[in-house]
């Protein structure tokens, strides 16, 4: 109650004021009647009740002391003098703040990125139940897991509520007047209540438990769960066309689900029955699952470490030497990048220090101008805590100021940041929101305080002042310790950024210099895609790719050579070079797959 | 009672004995003011002048009570030094 009202009162000091002196002087008009009634004359009278009342001044400060909030009043009083002090000095005002905002909002963009890439949980409900299964066998090197193993790893666990996953393959949908490459994931059943969204779905349908149950349509028409397709509104109820078969799109995810990949533009149940699914040694599916409530990754891990091996028991030659490897999803997702983002926000967090020692040696060099102004400060009977408080006022107003325009340059700067970095998992989530702001002004504070503590504490101290005013207004540039080590942290600091942007420009251009193996000029590479329903009938497979080669042979002055992709890197797709120009030209292979043979 | 009736007031009770003095009074009724243990308004006195009357509260009368406990405390321990000494 107390705390509030003094609040109020500072809020209006005039009135506060006004009241008191109100109050004081009938006291001493009280008196003096007294002294009048004595038999003292008017004058007299006046002068000894205002004596008895003792300094006046200062017994109004002293009362009104009791009636108002002292620090909020003096922070008010410390603004308005560092206002009136920005607005004297505007150029070194504008430098400060454009230099700490630059600083400040590079800052912020990429603690938006690292907030929302690394720090904030995947977009799901409990998120951190979600964990990637592979199955990690020494020979291949990158985890793999096939979809047979995965559902057979299901119900033998103890601790997943379910285990589901996907694979993705591209498709040519014919709906349309032009052939639209769509990528398409096959999931597997439970796929909705292991992620735990649930679609929008055309009316009439429903999800239960993360099952949609439909009815109506023919067998052959495997429903279509397509997101919130980027290219189309309205997609819910078409129909799309791939290869011979119509699929009913039956409903949107939500745009943010970007899984397995962000490529993604529709998903369709998985025919686990498929004779190409059977294949205990096929390794393209990616599986997902959902951990029960309270159990950990390397509870899971333990486990289907024992699933696998009673598996192993039962299939000796094909899992035989396999091992089962949870990871929890996130991890798994931003893994890659988290090194290269923390150092990113290392790199701006040591531009930032520049800029602070910049500015902390611009405003000592400032002070010794201010050493009069102080000096008066002093003998007025200002404490050394006032002065250099409202030293540190001036300087938090402008990093403040700086870091309100740092949120307008953290923004533009995440918009740069999502448009150069789109290969980042979860860039879509990146923006500014409380989290960031709050940060930001976090850091602008710390910033203003960096800046400022040294200066305020040179600025003020005592001996400076007397000797100041013992030698009147000569000014003696004397070169202080604090400057020197000020330059000298500033420049270290310099120079380690230099160097890594250095080493970093120098290794990219080396990279460039290294000769790939063959003349890139005239150059073209393309992906001929098979689906897996081709996989069960190699033959017919490359009868048709090679249909597709042939009538690209017949186009004058092009040659074509292919190669399939690497077998250990269980990449479907077939690579075809072609090569525009006069005439055919040998191309040399890449180092990476001259051991494949090509097909002239 | 306005300030300086409270002055006069204990200069009276107390035999003469006690005088407030003005430079502590005033920050105390304010002080008290503020924690809402007193109230004040304006009015006017007997000789038609404006002035600031102060009331006790409820949360004032408890603290009053309070107070005159501790202060019964301190004088009775203040007498017991004495006493032995």
């Amino acid at each position: 109650m107390g705390w509030y009202r003094r609040l109020w009162n500072t809020a209006r000091p005039g009135r506060t004021a006004r009241d008191l002196d109100r109050e004081l002087a009938f006291h001493v008009t009280e008196r003096a009647d007294e002294l009048r009634a004595a038999g003292m004359s008017a004058a007299e009278a006046q002068r000894l009740a205002r004596a008895q009342f003792g300094n006046y001044t200062s017994q109004v400060e002293r009362t009104r002391d009791m009636d108002i909030n002292g620090l909020v009043d003096g922070t008010l009083r410390n603004l308005r003098l560092a206002g009136r002090a920005m607005a004297k000095s505007p150029v070194f005002a504008v430098t400060v703040v454009v230099t700490l905002a630059l600083g400040i909002g590079a800052n912020s963009a990429v603690w938006a990125a690292i907030d929302a890439i690394l720090l904030r949980p995947l977009p799901f409900p409990e998120s951190d139940q979600l964990v990637n299964v592979k199955q990690a066998h020494p020979k291949v090197p990158t985890p793999v897991h096939g979809a047979r193993p995965a559902r057979g790893m299901e119900p033998l666990n103890n601790t997943f509520q379910a285990i589901s996953g996907s694979y993705v393959q591209d498709d040519s949908e014919t709906s349309g007047e032009l052939p639209e490459r769509l990528t398409r994931a096959f999931v597997a059943p439970r796929f909705l209540k292991v992620w735990g969204i649930s679609p929008l779905l055309r009316p009439g349908l429903q999800c239960r438990g993360g099952k949609v149950r439909w009815s109506g349509s023919a067998p052959d028409q495997r429903p279509v769960l397509a997101p919130a397709l980027r290219r189309r509104p309205n997609v819910v109820g078409k129909t799309l066309r791939i290869g011979r078969r119509s699929y009913p799109i039956i409903g949107v995810l939500p745009s943010a689900f970007r899984f397995p990949n962000r490529d993604v533009d529709l998903w369709s149940t998985a025919p686990m029955d498929a004779p190409f699914a059977q294949g205990r040694e096929l390794t393209w599916f990616n599986a997902v699952g959902r951990l029960r409530p309270g159990v950990t990754p390397a509870q899971a891990n333990a486990n289907l470490a024992t699933v696998q091996a009673g598996i192993a028991a039962q299939f000796p030659k094909t899992d035989g030497p396999i091992r089962a490897v949870v990871t929890p999803l996130k991890e798994s997702t931003v893994a890659a990048v988290s090194r290269s983002l923390w150092m990113l926000f290392g790199s701006v967090s040591l531009l930032l220090s520049i800029a602070c020692t910049n500015i902390a040696a611009l405003l000592l060099s400032r002070a010794a101008g201010r050493r009069h102004e102080i000096s008066v400060r002093y003998s007025l009977g200002a404490s050394r805590g006032s002065v250099a408080a409202q030293l540190l006022t001036e300087v938090l107003l402008l990093s403040t100021m700086g870091g309100l325009l740092g949120i307008a340059v953290a923004n533009a700067a995440s918009a740069v940041f999502r448009g150069l970095a789109k290969d980042l998992p979860r860039v879509e989530e990146i923006g500014l929101d409380w989290r960031v702001v709050s940060y930001t002004l976090a850091c602008s504070i710390a910033a203003g305080l960096l800046c400022g503590i040294v200066p305020a504490i040179r600025g003020t101290r005592r001996d400076l002042a007397e000797s100041m005013a013992k030698a009147g207004r000569s000014q003696v540039a004397s070169s202080s310790p604090i400057q020197f080590v000020l330059v000298g942290v500033q420049v270290s600091l310099a120079v380690t950024l230099l160097t890594g942007a250095g080493l970093l420009l120098r290794s990219f251009q080396e990279l460039g210099r290294i000769a790939p193996g063959f003349d890139p000029e005239r150059v073209l590479t393309f992906h001929v895609s098979t689906s897996w329903g081709e996989t069960g009938d190699p033959k017919t497979a490359a009868e048709r790719q090679e249909r597709v080669l042939n009538a690209l042979r017949s186009i004058p002055g092009c040659g074509i050579r292919r190669r399939y992709g690497f077998p250990a890197r269980r990449s479907r797709r077939i690579s075809d070079r072609a090569e525009h120009g006069r005439g055919p030209r040998g191309i040399g292979a890449s180092p990476r797959c001259r051991s494949e043979g090509g097909v002239a | 009672l306005h300030g300086y009736a409270i002055t006069a007031h204990v200069h009276q009770v107390s035999d003469q004995l006690l005088r407030v003095e003005e430079g502590s009074l005033y920050p105390a009724l304010h002080r008290m003011e503020q924690d809402g243990w007193i109230r004040a308004e304006w009015g006017m006195t007997e000789k038609n002048r404006e002035a600031r009357f102060y009331s006790l509260t409820a949360a004032g009368r408890r603290q009053l009570l309070l107070e005159e406990e501790s202060w019964a405390r301190l004088t009775e321990g203040v007498a017991r030094v004495i006493r032995f000494a």
